[in-house]
């Protein structure tokens, strides 16, 4: 043979060439990442894109492609559930509006932030070293509470409390209500909240449902019902405005990874969200809680470890 | 496709033994001179063949370069316990593409001092770093800048890969990783005698994006803003679509 055939056996059919990360994947593995995680996502409400940057950072994408891909596979799951919650009546769109301009202003600061990153040469640092501070805060409390839970249901005891606790955010100006959720709260509280949010989910490639949630219920008092739809009508627009601002400011988008990634996600997603009422909700959280401490003590120890090559080369395209 | 590579190298035996041949040239054509790039791609091997007017104990070197820019090398340092990219150094006109293919072991053809002058090993290629940044250890970077290209598969040196045949033809397999630059290769071939330079001869690969491959690219770089949106477009009506038809489901 002088010709080198590239379909001499099926395994690689299997691979495709990705346009933007310039490296053939296995369409395949992608695929059924995409699923897991929307399956997750369905199962749990969260826990998209927190763990689906660093498994393609893990598989070799690299970090800056990972977190603008993901930013636009985030789009779609999240339409789908909004659709699903709204149907529900389980969206606050007053808040989600008020929590979404503070998300896109948010997410435009964090797409600068990447640029700037990306040029003094610290990006892969900071997102790896913010993972870990996140991951590690999120599955940690995650896990203290659903297994707070696990004991207390088995106890038999439900406590119920108040609505929702007054603390001093309340007491800031610019009032509003806020009538679905039953608040009367200054609007800055949410705009603050959104700018926060969006500035992570531009920087790691998150929709910020793990960080807007317990926001949501603990900072702004929302109730729990409306939580989950609510954030989800934010995250589109943040993950909407990253994607664009990536592909425009950085060209790091790769359709090809977000559509197979998107595909994989939804169908996961609306299998999630079936077995929601069969599965316990705590076991569930407990099994998240412990993949998510694995994933960030996979990242710990990379960045604390001696590299085996303490230099690296970066080729400009 | 095997007939017409026959054909081919028929037909250089016959250029080489007829009168009109010119002493000491190589003659050399290459399976594939464009290489595409499309969403099967997973990286070429592409066949060099040839004849030279050899005598024996003559050795052929084959050098193919990529194109050339800048490659950044970064050193980690350990700041607080972890370990963060604190120094780097720019090399300029750094080939993205580098292999040396020969017969046998370079060290047998040339010695130190002449593969230096023809540039021919990693470490003697001439890189510049880029003017006005002052260096401390440059030897340390130069060969970290060798050893993450080797492992990265743009780098290569592949000896005893060139095999010759009864001094008259030769033929190798260049290997392109799916990683490659897109650009113009030049592949330098070289015919040493004794270790002095005989003949040479330079050819060109293409190697470019094709199909949807290429086209995403092309409007991820030019129309870059249109791309984000319909990137976002299209995921939002996968969401849409997905919701409908779970919804009867």
């Amino acid at each position: 043979m002088y010709y080198y055939s590239q379909r001499n056996n099926d395994e690689t059919l299997m691979y495709i060439y990705l346009p933007i990360a310039e490296q053939p994947i296995h369409s395949l593995a992608i695929l059924s990442v995409g699923a897991f995680l929307g399956l997750i996502m369905g199962l749990v409400g969260v826990g998209g894109g927190f763990l689906l940057t660093p498994i393609m950072m893990f598989l070799g994408i690299p970090p800056p492609v990972a977190v603008a891909s993901v930013a636009n596979q985030l789009v779609a799951p999240s339409v789908s559930g909004v659709l699903s919650h709204w149907k529900k009546s389980n969206v606050d769109f007053k808040m989600g509006t008020v929590l979404l301009l503070g998300g896109v202003v948010g997410s435009s600061i964090g797409v600068l932030l990447f640029n700037f990153l990306g040029k003094i040469g610290q990006l892969d640092f900071v997102i790896k070293s913010s993972y870990v501070i996140f991951l590690t805060l999120i599955g940690t409390l995650m896990f203290s509470e659903s297994l707070r839970l696990t004991l207390r249901t088995r106890r038999g005891k439900v406590s119920r409390g108040k609505l929702h606790q007054h603390n001093w955010l309340h007491g800031l100006p610019f009032k509003i209500r806020f009538r679905k959720s039953k608040l009367y709260i200054s609007i800055l509280l949410p705009i603050l909240i959104g700018i926060v949010v969006g500035i992570l989910a531009a920087l790691m490639g998150i929709g910020g449902g793990f960080i807007i949630v317990p926001a949501m219920i603990y900072l702004l008092g929302m109730p729990t019902s409306l939580v989950v739809g609510t954030s989800l009508f934010q995250i589109i627009f943040v993950a909407a405005n990253t994607t664009i601002l990536q592909a425009s400011q950085n060209q790091t988008v790769d359709i090809v990874l977000a559509t197979i990634l998107l595909l994989g996600s939804v169908v996961g997603v609306q299998v999630g969200s079936r077995f929601t009422n069969i599965l316990k909700g705590e076991y569930l959280r407990l099994i998240l809680s412990s993949i998510i401490i694995l994933v960030s003590l996979k990242l710990l120890i990379d960045l604390i470890t001696v590299p085996s090559d303490l230099f690296s080369v970066i080729i400009s395209r | 496709m095997n007939f017409f590579f026959r054909i081919n190298l028929i037909f250089l035996v016959i250029t080489l033994t007829s009168d009109t041949f010119a002493q000491n040239q190589i003659v050399a054509d290459l399976s594939q001179e464009n290489v595409k790039i499309s969403t099967d791609f997973q990286g070429a091997k592409i066949l060099l063949f040839g004849a030279y007017d050899g005598k024996k104990g003559d050795d052929i070197i084959v050098i193919v370069t990529g194109p050339k820019g800048l490659v950044t090398v970064q050193k980690k340092e350990k700041i607080f316990g972890v370990w963060v990219n604190t120094k780097k150094v720019n090399y300029i006109n750094t080939p993205k593409y580098l292999s040396i293919s020969s017969n046998r072991k370079i060290e047998d053809i040339l010695n130190k001092k002449t593969q230096k002058i023809s540039e021919i090993g990693l470490n003697n290629f001439n890189i510049r770093i880029q003017p006005g940044i002052k260096v401390e250890n440059e030897k340390q970077w130069r060969q970290a800048l060798t050893r993450n290209m080797l492992k990265s598969n743009l780098w290569s040196v592949n000896e005893n890969s060139v095999s010759l045949n009864k001094d008259a033809l030769f033929r190798s397999f260049l290997e392109l990783p799916s990683n490659v630059i897109t650009g113009q290769f030049e592949v330098k071939i070289l015919h040493y005698r004794n270790s002095k330079l005989v003949s040479q001869q330079i050819n060109s690969i293409n190697v470019s994006k094709s199909g949807i491959s290429a086209e995403i690219y092309g409007i991820a770089q030019n129309y870059s803003t249109l791309y984000g949106i319909f990137a976002v477009f299209l995921a939002i009506l996968v969401g849409w679509g997905s919701n409908l038809i779970f919804r009867k489901v």
